[in-house]
């Protein structure tokens, strides 16, 4: 398999001052590109590592009750850079709580935790690329990177793909949110178009009536010619 | 070519990871494996020599599949960072897998990394594969563990620096 090279502006910038911890976490040198054939690793994880409370987020494993806030589903789609469906890969997701804390020993942030919201789950891709789950909408919440830093309201996403090279982590974030022009995580990509892609779009179609909200979230990842390949 | 569709980008995975994350360290702790194994252990610094305690790593052994084949996830392993950026992996050496493929190829995330890195661990007792042989060899030294006396491999990822990591662009 081979890859395009990303256009410039496409991934964030390594080292982007305003977001202090890249200034020394952000490797400088530049990336060595490898003429090497990549691991395929196909069906990472099989549907039992997946559990019936990791697609539904607001009603837990072991917890009695419902998770607070808006209610939301969230889908879309997993294609590669020819639109073709990235099939049965697994995407984790974790995010905070609709008050804006996560259930993490280290943040400290002075909001509720909820007891019927972990914040994180998991789910396989199916035969189109698509994935689905139910949570609540995450809050903003400050953090120390700023004089009045809040972070957009944002769901994590990892993504693993069927070919090593493909794996991806990132965020989505919801449509006209105020933050975005004061977050310099969001704006650490240079290209403005590649920063819009984080952004879900509001579905109509996904929502219910007299229960949740509907979000759509495409992920394109790399990849072409998808030709299984081992080292 | 140029693409037809756009790819999604990168964004740090923050510091609060590890809850979600934590049912594959939970699936890769203890693999049960057919294969000899190494322990390759080291500690992850920052640019100003401070360990990072707040990292995820992933381990990819592609050879290790049919010696792992009865665990949960074949072949991988992640693991976080302790308090002070210190990290061990038990890998798979089966014994028809080639002397010079790496040890894995390793992905890392962390707060403060906009983007995950690829990088590969190489055993500084096996024959220099063809990956290594990309790298310049004045810098083949960060992807190289050393063998210690109890028979483990000691190997430190550095994210900046003069002994700065080298990290991997695929195309």
């Amino acid at each position: 398999m081979k890859f395009d090279p990303v256009p410039s502006g496409v991934y964030p910038e390594l080292v982007h001052p305003e977001y202090k911890s890249t200034i020394k976490r952000g490797p400088l040198q530049p990336l060595l590109r490898l003429d090497a054939a990549l691991p395929v690793r196909d069906n990472i994880a099989t549907p039992a590592l997946v559990l019936p409370g990791e697609i539904d987020l607001t009603r837990p494993e072991g917890c009695a009750g419902e998770a607070i806030g808006e209610r939301i589903v969230v889908t879309g789609r997993v294609t590669d850079e020819d639109g073709k469906p990235v099939r049965n890969s697994l995407v984790e997701v974790w995010q905070c709580n609709a008050a804006g804390r996560y259930r993490h020993k280290k943040d400290q942030h002075n909001a509720p935790l909820d007891p019927n919201f972990n914040g994180w789950g998991k789910m396989l891709t199916d035969d189109e690329g698509r994935y689905r789950f139910v949570t609540v909408r995450p809050g903003p919440y400050p953090w120390g990177n700023h004089h009045k830093a809040f972070r957009p309201a944002h769901i994590h996403f990892s993504l693993f793909g069927n070919v090593y090279a493909q794996r991806l982590v990132t965020q989505m974030y919801f449509p006209n949110d105020p933050l975005f022009d004061y977050d310099p995580i969001f704006n650490s990509v240079p290209d403005a178009a590649a920063r819009q892609r984080l952004v879900s779009r509001f579905s109509i179609e996904e929502t219910m009536h007299e229960h949740l909200l509907g979000y759509e979230f495409d992920i394109v990842l790399r990849g072409r010619d998808a030709t299984p390949m081992g080292l | 070519m140029t693409n037809q569709v756009n790819i999604t980008t990168s964004q740090t995975i923050g510091p609060f990871s590890h809850e979600a994350w934590q049912w594959a360290v939970d699936a890769t702790a203890s693999v049960e494996t057919t294969a000899p194994t190494v322990t390759v252990r080291g500690i992850i610094y920052d640019g100003d020599g401070a360990p990072i305690n707040d990292a995820q790593l992933e381990a990819w052994n592609p050879h290790a599949a049919a010696a792992e084949a009865q665990q949960a996830i074949p072949g991988f392993r992640r693991i976080p960072s302790g308090e002070a950026g210190e990290f061990q992996f038990r890998l798979s050496r089966p014994a028809d897998a080639p002397a010079d493929a790496p040890a894995a190829f390793v992905t890392i995330f962390a707060r403060g990394l906009v983007k995950h890195q690829f990088t590969a661990v190489f055993l500084d007792d096996a024959p220099v594969s063809p990956l290594l042989a990309q790298v310049p060899e004045a810098r083949r030294d960060t992807l190289l563990a050393r063998r210690q006396p109890d028979g483990s491999y000691r190997w430190d990822i550095r994210m900046q620096g003069d002994a700065e990591t080298v990290f991997f662009d695929y195309t």
